[in-house]
């Protein structure tokens, strides 16, 4: 039972790999009809199948290849014309084969989806018996050594597989034959020796050609089984000799998955290394073992890369995988739209992860739907225009750093974005002024709206306006970017931008007042550092005005609620984030830098948060939480935040004395009404703390803008130098006057004061006035 | 002489399942404090008990998550169970723990003030949850009667779902 399933399997993989192969070649063989080697495999394939089928007991697909095999079959031997009338039926057979395959794969068998092939089988009998009888006349001498090939349908329906590969392989001969012989004809060599021969074996019976008979059946039998052997390898056995072949194994994806698991287990350790190592440096400058640590690090972290990108190249295929599909997808439109229209290919080598092939197909199809639909104009028009009657469909694929870019390029009429513009103000998508501020390009990006669609008709290839929506958000899932770009009357460029992976990715580490956040690199389109007052509130949103363009601004903290903690200062850090087709300027406390990291789930209970898109552990052991890009454009049209308002009140200034505060931390009640008196003659309000910990907390709290700090050393809970090497870990304090009051008088306590951060050291008991003076100079009053 | 082999398998197949009959009547639980009341959870779906380390806020959610923290290169919510049963929140002290527990496809730490022991108690002292007195009903399992005193059992199931 087992075993049957594996066969089964087997089967499986095989059929969608040959099928796949099956597409591509039959539109080829259209425009290539005498393509006999085309032809061959094309054969071949169906045969395949049909053999299998039969013995899995898959009756439905084995009637099914075998009419198409019999069409086929007449088209190899020369009986039948290939048209496009009877490709039609031969594509459309090989659509429904795909059907019973697939439910074979999801039911385990062909039947129970119930699918009526009658109807094509009985076309197909049509095409093969009708163009018969006519063919048969032109049939010459070749007519005796294939009988079986004009014989009626159920006479051939009685052959077995042996005596069908014998066809080939009488085929196959007959070709090389002619090879040689104008071979011969050119080298005038008698002893030429044989043409690329797949079959070695079957060379010595060239001469038997004339009577196809007994004494041939041992080799051609050989050699059958040795072709088989190349076929079920997936490579043309008479390209590539078998020395040459490349060598694969199939592993299951999961097993890949797992692999990269611990290759991002690894990279986190490799990073937390790093950090680690600067540390240490940091402490024991000079040493020897510095060095060696050093050695060892460095190693570490390139052999680590060096074990992702190899990993991560296991998984990539390239993306032929999905621009396979787009020739007869292009031939079935240009068919149905009466149009004619050329698909051009280049780059499909290119490789990216799986994961990102598997999502690409859909919005590549929506695209060149609409190229095919929308972009090409109908032959008369474009002999109108003076253009060559075939329109013209370009897909590219090349890498360009960490991304792909695939683009796709019609010359077809072009986007009018005027015509955009009014339809989007039609449909209440965009008030008048906001299509009048527009630039054609951002005009161009309005066709990714739902339900906009400047569609005249709705047929049924497209104008529903959904197409390029489902682009739209597939594209963002793998934080692409889209740019469109289009000349009325001469054509579309669109290119959509997307990393080749998704596990491990650059990342620009920001921080938000007291947290950090991860942007994707891949969305990060530039960061700018910008005074205060270049920001202006446009019907309540914040905007830049970045070079030539206005970018809507919001702050990361206002969007993840971030405490706020300190205010800036008049400058401030904007991250430009893109995605798709659109631009946001996300305002940040600082910026960190760029870190390789590994993308964790929050798991199930913290799935789909909002601007959340996972988390990674940083190199210091603590968790950042990664940005979800296309999310956090959405949630910042909620926000109404005046970002220059809400910084400049913060800042607002100090004029009189009783505006200034002074943070008193003693844990003597009388020891802070002694500084509390001695501040009182210049009218400075004193507020107080008890510990290090109560001052620290107010200083977090930030509802007090503190001038300056009086700090007690010896306190309960934390005490003064620890307050002070707390307080010069916030940016926004690093200048704030500290002022240690302490009974400790040595060397050594003034020495740890300094360190710890103290601006200033007065030891008691001191005069109020000399109090007064000093907390003066530091505030410069 | 088969009826006489059946007897003595059916005696041994007895024997094999009693022992495990009593263990069954035996639950094993995990006791700690949180505000005033002792709770309990099933020792088996506890991964592990933890002190406090550092963690990360998240955006947007109740604030009884009070973020996610790292164990171990996974990356894991925290849950603060005194904020979820709507108690008044408390300071971190030397004997906070989080409990790391593992339910049937989630893991989530619960933030507790102070473990108490490990408790054997047989299952027929477990009585169904009081309807009324327990706001966050869902989560009780049961009562548990003690001859000390009272102790709530947590349903894990129910406290790793999400609720928002």
């Amino acid at each position: 039972m087992e075993d049957i399933q594996e066969i089964l399997e087997d089967f499986l993989v095989e059929a969608f790999e040959l099928i796949e192969q099956l597409d591509q070649n039959l539109v080829e063989l259209e425009s290539n009809p005498d393509d006999l080697e085309l032809l061959n495999s094309i054969f071949r394939v169906a045969h395949t199948i049909k053999g299998s089928s039969s013995f899995l007991n898959f009756n439905i697909l084995t009637q099914l290849t075998h009419h198409m095999e019999d069409v086929l079959n007449k088209a190899r031997h020369g009986d039948l014309k290939l048209t496009s009338e009877v490709m039609d039926v031969v594509l459309e057979s090989i659509d429904l084969m795909k059907t019973l395959l697939h439910a074979i794969r999801d039911n385990g068998d062909d039947t129970s989806i119930g699918l009526d092939i009658t109807d094509i089988c009985r076309r197909l009998d049509v095409i093969s018996n009708g163009e018969e009888v006519v063919e048969v006349s032109t049939q010459s001498a070749e007519e005796a050594t294939a009988p079986v090939a004009v014989d009626d349908n159920a006479d051939y329906s009685k052959l077995s597989d042996q005596e069908v590969e014998e066809e080939i392989e009488r085929l196959l001969k007959m070709r090389k034959e002619e090879d040689r012989k104008r071979k011969e004809g050119h080298a005038k060599e008698s002893t030429a020796p044989a043409p690329v021969a797949p079959t070695p074996s079957a060379a010595p019976s060239f001469a038997g050609l004339g009577d196809h008979d007994e004494s041939e059946e041992a080799p051609a039998e050989k050699s059958t089984a040795k072709r088989s052997g190349g076929e079920s390898t997936n490579a043309p056995a008479k390209k590539e000799s078998a020395s040459t072949m490349e060598q694969t194994i199939r592993v299951e994806v999961k097993r890949l998955d797992h692999l990269m698991n611990l290759i991002g287990e690894l990279v986190l350790g490799k990073n937390r290394l790093l950090k680690i190592y600067d540390d240490v440096e940091e402490r024991y400058e000079g040493e020897k073992f510095l060095e060696e640590l050093n050695q060892v690090v460095s190693s570490i972290s390139l052999v680590t890369t060096d074990l992702q990108i190899a990993v991560m190249k296991t998984r990539m295929l390239p993306i032929a995988k999905v621009f396979n599909k787009f020739p007869r997808m292009v031939r079935d439109l240009s068919r149905e739209l009466g149009k004619q229209i050329e698909l051009e290919i280049s780059g499909e080598e290119t490789e990216l992860d799986k994961s990102i092939v598997e999502e690409i197909g859909d919005p590549l199809v929506h695209i060149i739907r609409n190229s095919c639909d929308h972009g090409i104009e109908d032959a008369a028009s474009r002999r109108a225009k003076g253009k060559p009657e075939m329109g013209l469909i370009q897909l590219k694929a090349y890498n360009e750093g960490n991304h792909i870019v695939i683009e796709i390029t019609d010359d077809g009429k072009g986007l009018d974005a005027d015509l955009l513009r009014s339809k989007a103000i039609e449909k209440g998508m965009i008030s008048e002024r906001e299509a009048d501020a527009m630039s054609d390009k951002e005009a161009f990006s309005l066709i990714f709206r739902p339900s906009l669609s400047t569609a005249k008709v709705v047929t049924n290839v497209s104008g529903r306006g959904v197409g390029m929506d489902v682009v739209k958000t597939n594209i963002e899932k793998l934080n692409g970017i889209i740019d469109v770009d289009s000349e009325l009357g001469r054509g579309t460029v669109i290119k959509l931008k997307i990393p080749l992976t998704l596990a491990i990715i650059q990342a620009l580490l920001v921080g938000a007042q007291e947290e950090y956040y991860a942007i994707p690199l891949a969305s990060v389109l530039e960061t700018v550092r910008i005074p205060l007052d270049e920001i202006y509130t446009i019907e309540g949103k914040n905007v830049l005005r970045l070079r030539d363009e206005v970018l809507s601004l919001v702050r990361l903290s206002d969007i993840f609620g971030v405490k706020q903690v300190y205010e800036g200062g008049e400058h401030t850090y904007v991250v430009v984030i893109g995605l798709a087709e659109s631009k946001l300027g996300v305002v940040v406390d600082t910026l960190v830098g760029q870190e390789e990291i590994v993308i964790k789930s929050l798991g199930d209970y913290l799935q789909g948060i909002e601007g959340i898109a996972g988390a990674t552990i940083r190199g210091d052991g603590r968790v950042t939480l990664i940005v979800d890009v296309a999310a956090l454009m959405n949630l910042a049209k909620g926000i109404t935040v005046d970002i220059r308002a809400t910084a400049e009140t913060t800042v607002k200034t100090k004029s009189v004395p009783s505006d200034y505060v002074v943070l008193a931390v003693d844990d003597s009640a009388m020891d802070r009404n002694i500084m509390k008196k001695s501040m009182e003659p210049i009218g400075l309000t004193v507020i107080e703390a008890s510990n290090g910990q109560e001052a620290l907390n107010m200083l977090k709290s930030a509802e007090y803008s503190i001038d300056a700090v009086l700090i007690d050393i010896e306190m309960p809970r934390m005490d003064g130098y620890t307050l002070a090497s707390e307080i010069r870990k916030y940016s926004k304090y690093k200048n704030l006057p500290l002022i240690a009051v302490t009974s400790r008088t040595s060397k050594s306590d003034r020495l740890r004061g300094v360190e710890s951060g103290m601006s200033e050291y007065i030891t008691k008991p001191y005069s109020p006035e000399y109090l007064e003076s000093v907390v003066r100079k530091n505030i410069k009053l | 002489m088969n009826d006489k082999l059946n007897q003595i398998l059916q005696k041994q197949q007895k024997q094999i399942e009693e022992p495990q009959k009593k263990e069954d009547d035996v639950v094993q639980l995990v006791g700690f404090i949180i505000g005033q009341e002792e709770y309990a959870v099933p020792i088996l779906s506890i991964q592990e008990i933890i002190k406090p380390i550092e963690y990360t806020r998240v955006p947007s959610v109740p604030t009884y998550i009070l973020g996610v923290f790292n164990l171990r290169g996974s990356v894991i919510p925290l849950i603060d169970l005194r904020s979820k049963f709507k108690m008044d929140p408390s300071k971190v002290t030397e004997e906070t723990r989080y409990i790391v527990m593992k339910g049937k496809d989630n893991t989530a730490g619960f933030v507790i003030d102070r473990l108490t022991e490990a408790i054997r108690i047989k299952s027929s002292r477990i009585g169904p949850p009081p309807e009324t007195i327990h706001a966050e009903k869902g989560l009780v399992y049961g009562i548990g009667m003690r001859d000390e005193n009272i102790l709530t059992i947590l349903k894990v199931e129910a406290l790793l779902k999400r609720d928002f």
